[in-house]
């Protein structure tokens, strides 16, 4: 067997496709690398002054009072850029990077509105005229270029060797089929890797010398697993190579049948499940929001003002009138907001669920969970944010109750503790990426793309043991 | 002799594997595509639709014209040829407020529509893209063999042996191919127009048949490139697993390498500070002189102190601002007065207030128009002229040409969205014209609507009609002809190796 991987070696090694797969794969990953290097400061720069403003407008607030701090919010919850960026771009673009804690809605007299958590959506600038294009990630070249590069080596490894006739000689020897089959898998496998695997070095050693870019031991555990998850996609390919290849009887046809397979799963399937997945769009345009928010506000300060302008003002039942209008309304608004952000990602997810079809699309998922991008990293921040607010709100009423001259009436200036808060004591912010809950979301997809590779391997395998040299 | 020649290669190409599986796999792409997209389309009419109705409604509600005109806004209707390719017509803005105070541009536009902004993280396809992946790569696999094959099997020999000139051999083996590879090109196009005109929401003019003409065109001329790219290495190579791997790695380069690696490698082109710097602050003495002028009057007029609104004290809001994004070079000032009624005390100051706002009115104007002779060129330089830049490194690859020189023909290029932003500046020009007419600013429903509402039903309507073809094929033109040159560079440098080479 590791005779036959070795003759394959060989002769793959000094053919012109590995010449050419070196050549490009080398290229892409260094040119991903040199990007990386370049767009990488800027954003962490970006990203630091983002939270020491966060930090600011806390402290700012704290020092004046506890209803201040409790009125304003946290003010904008940042989202903090992955090391990993350069694994898969992940559509980052199309994801806010930020939550609004608080922004001013209305005010009556004294009265004011409180915060809420609004989740804006992203603006990818409307007036940029240059050209658009895909972002060359590890996902990109992972995902198109590696995955021709392995339908190339094995189109022909065993519809070849049956056109030349060596097959039958090989096969003459006592040697069992299934050994064959492996031997040319692996010497696929491995004349595959070794033009990937440069590559991955090269561009690794360019990331991790510059001096402006640190990746810890979990961002280098995390580039295992995406190593090891190209593994598994290369493998898939070389399987469904193998299988055609044994089951055609010419390369050209073989070639054929494997290119336009390819361009289907891989190019087409993906945007075209999307498309149809997702054309049964229920949340309404954004104008919509604004609309029944009003209206929302509208009924509520209808079914308060008449009962609030009975009690004179500066009494106790009064502030308790005004107190529970407003947590009222902040309630009510940060629900219908929650609401169709959950719409909305609901339908994301279905559109998602109908793109795993595609070997590419799984991967590319696998790629940006590990990377820390893209949309399911975009949950767990909005999840933080969410945590974040509860022990927000957690932390004013506790600071409040330990006041003993506070009325402990929310939503109004004379009800709440009048001390200035220290602003080191207020929870900050910090959004952060977990491995073991990203394992968890990609465990399923994980087992998919196994499952797929074992199903191929397996069909190589029936295939080649029937096949009639 | 020729059509024998044509009919033995056609004859060879059409029964072969490849031949029925790129029909069938391009049949299948379109048209599953083209239902998609249609569907796609049919939702952003709706979308546009909605906007159009909306802001109608919104801007019948206003009763004075000041605060009606905050509202007036020119909508971009979605392309139906977007359908053949995208371009722009998705990305950039589909909405742009007209006011007196500020000439539109492309930079003021805002998008209504796509009611899910996560959904557009997934990349949509249209069928230009669709074909500039599989028609190419059809083309090469038709190629590869087409001279590697006779050598290895010996027939280009024999076929030598005969008193044909190789030209010929060449010109029956290109016709013979290129028919093989528009049969699947022209069915499933065929299909794609006959869904789209069972669809209800997109009505085709004879101009858009013309239009889709000019895409087959480019369609075929793109094909025959990389047809020719793989004779080219067909011819020089000889044997037909190298022909094979080269076409391969040569598509795999210029179709999805190509176009996505230049514009990182490239770098960035990027118009200097210092001028969106100047420009910003010329546009900013303009309304610093715009201010002083505005004080001056109301120091200088007959009514005594300098408050804007003339202290009229009725039912009714009012806000007056200077609105600036030194990114844009955008700078303007608005001043909203919507008032329902006055009392008795406030009918003495009418006068003054009407005649002042008739001044501010015709100075506003004044000083947009000349921020926009300022701001259009500085624009021209920092946005369009790197844009333009990339778009030359683009082109160098066939991929590039094609996918230009169809966005052109489809109207859904950059200038056949700016078309729409002429528009829009056109009809403010007519709004004003209106607005001069009728007196508006002058008038007292300018800021109340107690003595009788504006009337909106005189106002011009907006209207957005794309150019004529003439213009589209104005723009396609270049690319296409580039094209074109390929082609027959490639067909000469084929013809040389073929002539020259021993069999």
């Amino acid at each position: 067997m590791w005779h036959i991987a070795k003759r394959e070696i060989y002769n793959n090694l000094n053919s012109l496709r590995f010449a050419l797969a070196t050549v490009l794969l080398l290229g892409l990953m260094l040119t991903n690398a040199v990007v990386h290097l370049r767009e990488y400061p800027e954003r962490v720069q970006q990203y630091r002054e983002r939270v020491s403003g966060h930090q600011n407008h806390i402290a700012a607030h704290a020092e004046s009072s506890l209803y201040d701090l409790a009125q304003q919010g946290p003010g904008d919850l940042y989202k903090k850029p992955s090391d990993l960026r350069f694994c898969a771009e992940g559509g980052e673009t199309f994801m806010a990077d930020r939550a609004v804690g608080g922004y001013h809605r209305w005010s009556t007299g004294t009265l004011k509105s409180f915060w809420i958590l609004t989740y804006p959506s992203a603006t990818p600038n409307r007036d940029n005229v240059r050209p658009e294009v895909t972002k060359v990630d590890w996902g990109f070249i992972i995902g198109y270029v590696l995955s021709l590069v392995a339908l190339l080596f094995t189109f022909d490894s065993i519809s070849g060797e049956r056109e030349r006739g060596t097959l039958r000689l090989t096969l003459a020897n006592p040697i069992p089929r299934h050994t064959v089959l492996i031997g040319k898998f692996l010497g696929a496998f491995i004349s595959v890797s070794i033009p990937f695997i440069l590559a991955v070095l090269v561009n690794l050693l360019v990331i991790s010398t510059s001096s402006t870019v640190y990746l810890d031991a979990e961002a280098w555990g995390r580039l295992g697993i995406i190593f090891f998850v190209a593994v598994l996609y290369t493998c898939l390919f070389l399987a469904f190579g193998l299988l055609v290849s044994a089951r055609v009887q010419r390369s050209a046809v073989s070639l054929v049948i494997l290119l336009l397979v390819w361009v289907v799963f891989v190019v087409f399937m993906p945007s075209t499940l999307v498309s149809i997945a997702g054309r049964s769009t229920s949340s309404g345009p954004t104008y919509d929001l604004w609309e029944r928010s009003s209206k929302l506000h509208g009924e509520l300060r209808r079914d308060y003002s008449p009962r609030r302008h009975k009690e004179p003002e500066g009494t106790t039942k009064r502030m308790e009138m005004d107190g529970a209008y407003v947590t009222e309304d902040a309630e009510q608004q940060e629900q219908l907001h929650e609401e169709r952000l959950n719409q909305r990602i609901a339908e994301v997810h279905r559109a998602r669920a109908i793109t795993r079809i595609s070997p590419v699309t799984i991967v590319q998922n696998l790629i940006e969970s590990f990377a820390g991008t893209g949309f399911e990293r975009h949950l767990q921040f909005l999840e933080n944010v969410q945590t974040y607010a509860r022990e927000f709100r957690t932390f004013i009423v506790d600071t409040d109750n330990a006041d003993p001259e506070s009325l402990h009436i929310f939503g109004v200036r004379m009800g709440m503790s009048q001390e200035p808060v220290s602003p080191e004591a207020v929870p900050k912010f910090e959004d952060t990426l977990n491995l073991s809950k990203d394992f968890n979301t990609a465990a399923m997809e994980l087992l998919l793309l196994t499952l797929f590779v074992l199903v191929l391997l397996s069909g190589a395998y029936l295939a080649f043991v029937r096949v009639e040299v | 002799m020729l059509k024998t020649l044509i009919g033995r290669e056609l004859l060879d190409n059409l029964m072969t594997f490849r031949f029925a599986a790129a029909t069938f796999i391009m049949l299948l792409l379109v048209v599953a595509n083209t239902f998609v997209l249609i569907i796609d389309y049919e939702r952003r009419l709706t979308g546009h639709n909605d906007a159009v109705k909306m802001h109608q409604r919104q801007l019948q509600e206003k009763i004075t014209y000041s605060a009606g005109l905050d509202r007036l806004s020119a909508d971009r209707p979605p392309n139906p040829l977007s359908i053949f390719n995208v371009g722009f017509d998705k990305r950039l803005g589909n909405e742009v407020q007209v006011s007196h105070g500020v000439v539109p541009s492309l930079w003021d536009g805002y998008m209504h529509g796509s009611s899910n902004p996560f959904m557009d993280m997934f990349a949509s396809m249209d069928i230009v893209f669709i074909f500039e992946v599989i028609l190419s790569l059809f083309a090469l696999l038709f190629a590869y063999d087409a001279f590697a094959g006779e050598y290895e099997a010996g027939t280009l020999r024999l076929v030598l042996t005969h008193p044909i000139g190789r030209s010929k051999i060449l010109v029956a083996k290109y016709m013979s191919a290129m028919l093989c590879l528009i049969v699947p090109l022209l069915i499933s196009l065929l299909l794609a127009i006959i869904l789209l005109t069972t669809s209800t929401a997109i009505s085709l003019n004879s101009d858009d048949f013309l239009r889709i003409g000019g895409i087959i065109l480019t369609s075929v001329a793109y094909l025959s490139v990389f047809y020719l790219i793989g004779l080219l290495i067909s011819a020089a190579t000889r044997r037909t697993s190298t022909a094979l791997m080269l076409s391969m790695f040569v598509w795999g380069f210029l179709v999805l390498v190509y176009p996505n690696v230049i514009l990182t490698v490239i770098p960035r082109s990027e118009a200097p500070d210092a001028l969106r710097t100047s420009a910003f602050n010329r546009i900013e003495s303009i309304w610093d002189t715009f201010d002083r002028e505005r004080k001056h009057y109301l120091a200088t007029d007959d009514f005594p102190g300098e408050d804007w609104g003339y202290e009229l004290r009725g039912w009714g809001s009012r806000s007056a601002y200077f609105w600036d994004n030194p990114r844009t070079l955008m700078y303007t000032y608005n001043s909203i007065m919507d008032f329902e009624g006055f009392g008795e005390e406030d009918e003495p100051k009418m006068p003054h207030a009407q005649k002042h706002f008739g001044f501010l009115g015709a100075q506003t104007i004044n000083a947009a128009g000349r921020t926009w002779l300022i701001r259009k060129p500085a624009l021209e330089e920092i946005f369009i002229q790197p844009a333009n830049v990339e778009r030359v490194w683009l082109k160098l690859s066939p991929v590039g040409l094609y996918d230009a020189a169809t966005q052109a023909w489809a109207g859904t290029d950059l200038l056949g969205i700016r078309d729409f932003f002429h528009a829009a500046r056109q009809y403010r020009q007519s709004v004003i014209n209106y607005l001069y007419d009728h007196k508006v600013f002058e008038s007292r429903q300018w800021f109340a609507g107690d003595k009788g509402a504006a009337d909106w039903s005189g106002l011009p309507q907006f209207s957005f009609q794309r150019d004529d073809i003439s213009t589209n094929a104005k723009r396609a033109l270049p690319d296409v002809c580039l094209l074109l040159m390929i082609n027959v560079v490639l067909f000469i440098v084929i013809f040389l190796i073929f002539v020259k080479t021993e069999v």
